[in-house]
């Protein structure tokens, strides 16, 4: 897709546990919104525009872009709301940017976890007319999922044990005061998932502001995770219409956002990539969907450690969903921490030299929504 | 300082209109304990729940075809979390392609002993024959009807 101006992260918050009492979900957005400011190092007046992402079931508000207005500064400004997904609002965002009518956009995405059960929020997402009366919540729909791709795969189980124990591992350097080692209870509540495959729902918040090629330049910005390629695609609603051990959904969106960037290969393209993991089955189901594991390689894998931390293409050096799960904003952070690798600054969790990222958020009923972003670190080669 | 909390509970009762083919749907279950489908006439394809329009072709969905009894589990899952308006736990449900349907329709799974999961899972392995039972008293909802392995 031509762009008109080149997108590029500026500036990332990324707050994927929060504990306590002592803010209200909009003083916690209030927070995020001026911890991106200040990465980003610009202020509310540079700020164009903003998209917003958030799920009004978990909110207990409805149309909750009013929790937004005033505490991510879009009183008197520019502000959209996308409640189908927060990586939605990213790809809302640049395409804001990049086609030349803004220069600059702030998006935003969180997820509370004020509601007295997840599970009961997210089963208002089925259908009134065919669904609803089924137990199908999220995670059930994981469930489901996986179990269609025991039936395909032979010897899945300790595949996804693999990279549960990878993702942990990666989520105890990453985030070593937030990983909290998972319950021992050894009861699953949605077989055939393993008790300790998901992790339980947190509050999180996350924010990151996106700038045209003009305004960085401007800026004199040097740390820009420059948007090569981007992909977005939905499966159907009902899941008795889909093949639940295949991702079309992704494969579309990755072979968009590969066009884009120029990609071929992928495992010769990047140099780290962040997958959404509310189980371990979808990430190996990434892996094939994206090109860079087909599921005759995924019993290798425990073997060859390629996607491990000091692999050959680390994949959720955070240690992705199955450590931290602030539900409704888990697939923008994806976004968010290949962003923060590309521009250099991860943190603990920094992978040394990368010059091109993959992230891959996927949402909704068993993987509805899937998109794919692309990162570079230069600005010659990125979408335009 | 002292952080305080505020509970709110919010009771709003909806009440959604089915549409003519859900209706037609459930009308034929509650009466006459059959399930049906409705063909896609571009396609061919019989979708199961039926729906008045195709999301693939974008047309129309034409005659409708009595689907199942018989079928095969697509997908399973067994849910030990209590959820609001359904009967206690655990739950086994999944997805069956009815004989003569091209997609499947979700539903309980019922005549499965479900104190250890990894037995009953045996029973309820994708790919395995299911009938279709009614409920004596039918109201016209999925709870009218669940599944059962054909071998028992």
């Amino acid at each position: 897709m031509p762009y008109v101006v080149k997108p590029g992260v500026i500036g990332v918050a990324i707050m994927p546990r929060i504990e306590g009492d002592g803010r209200s979900l909009e003083e916690l957005l209030y927070d995020a919104t001026q911890a991106v400011l200040k990465d980003a190092g610009i202020t509310i007046e540079d700020v164009d525009g903003i998209v917003v992402a958030s799920n009004d079931q978990y909110d207990g508000r409805a149309i909750s872009i009013m929790a937004a207005s005033g505490s991510v500064g879009g009183v008197d400004r520019d502000i959209l709301s996308t409640p189908s997904a927060g990586e939605h609002a990213f790809v809302l965002g640049a395409l804001r940017v990049a086609c030349g009518q803004y220069r600059t956009q702030l998006v935003v995405s969180w997820s509370p976890t004020e509601a007295s059960s997840i599970p009961e929020a997210q089963r208002l997402a089925a259908d009134p007319y065919f669904h609803r009366r089924l137990p199908m919540d999220e995670q059930a729909s994981h469930a489901l999922q996986a179990s269609a791709l025991m039936a395909q795969v032979p010897g899945l189980d300790a595949a996804a044990q693999a990279v549960l124990r990878k993702n942990r591992a990666n989520g105890g350097r990453a985030y070593p005061d937030l990983v909290q080692a998972p319950a021992q209870s050894g009861k699953p509540t949605r077989w055939p998932l393993p008790a300790d495959s998901m992790a339980p729902p947190v509050t999180g918040v996350v924010a990151i502001l996106l700038a045209g090629e003009d305004f960085v330049r401007e800026q004199g910005r040097t740390d820009t995770a420059w948007i090569a390629g981007m992909g977005w695609t939905t499966e159907p609603a009902f899941l008795g219409d889909r093949d639940l051990g295949e991702a079309p959904a992704l494969r579309e969106a990755a072979r968009q956002a590969y066009a884009e960037a120029g990609i071929d290969s992928p495992l010769d393209s990047v140099q780290v990539a962040e997958i959404s993991d509310a189980t371990p089955f979808q990430e190996l189901m990434a892996y094939e969907a994206l090109g860079l594991a087909p599921r005759g390689e995924w019993a290798a894998l425990s073997e060859d450690n390629r996607f491990g931390a000091n692999g050959s293409l680390p994949v959720n050096l955070s240690g992705g969903v199955t450590c931290l799960n602030p539900v409704f904003c888990t697939g923008l952070i994806r976004i968010a921490e290949v962003a923060n690798q590309v521009r250099g600054r991860a943190g603990r969790h920094q992978k040394a030299g990368v010059k091109r990222g993959l992230a891959q958020a996927s949402s909704g009923m068993a993987m509805q929504y899937q998109t794919v972003i692309v990162f570079d670190r230069e600005e010659k080669g990125a979408a335009a | 300082m002292e952080l305080l909390k505020r509970k709110e509970a919010w009771n709003i009762t909806y009440t959604h209109a089915l549409g003519e083919t859900a209706s037609w749907f459930y009308v034929q279950l509650r009466d006459h304990a059959k399930i049906y489908g409705k063909r896609d006439a571009k396609t061919g394809r019989v979708l199961v729940p039926p729906r008045s329009f195709s999301d693939q072709s974008l047309q129309p969905t034409t005659d409708w075809v009595e689907v199942g009894p018989g079928g095969r589990i697509e997908t399973f899952s067994i849910v030990y979390e209590e959820f609001q308006n359904l009967p206690p736990p655990p739950y086994a449900f999944g997805y069956v392609l009815l004989d003569g349907a091209d997609t499947a329709i979700g539903g309980f799974f019922k005549g499965v002993d479900l104190t250890d999961p990894k037995a009953a899972s045996e029973k309820l392995k994708i790919g395995t024959r299911i009938n279709t039972k009614f409920a004596e008293k039918r109201v016209g909802d999925v709870l009218d009807f669940w599944f059962e392995p054909e071998a028992g």
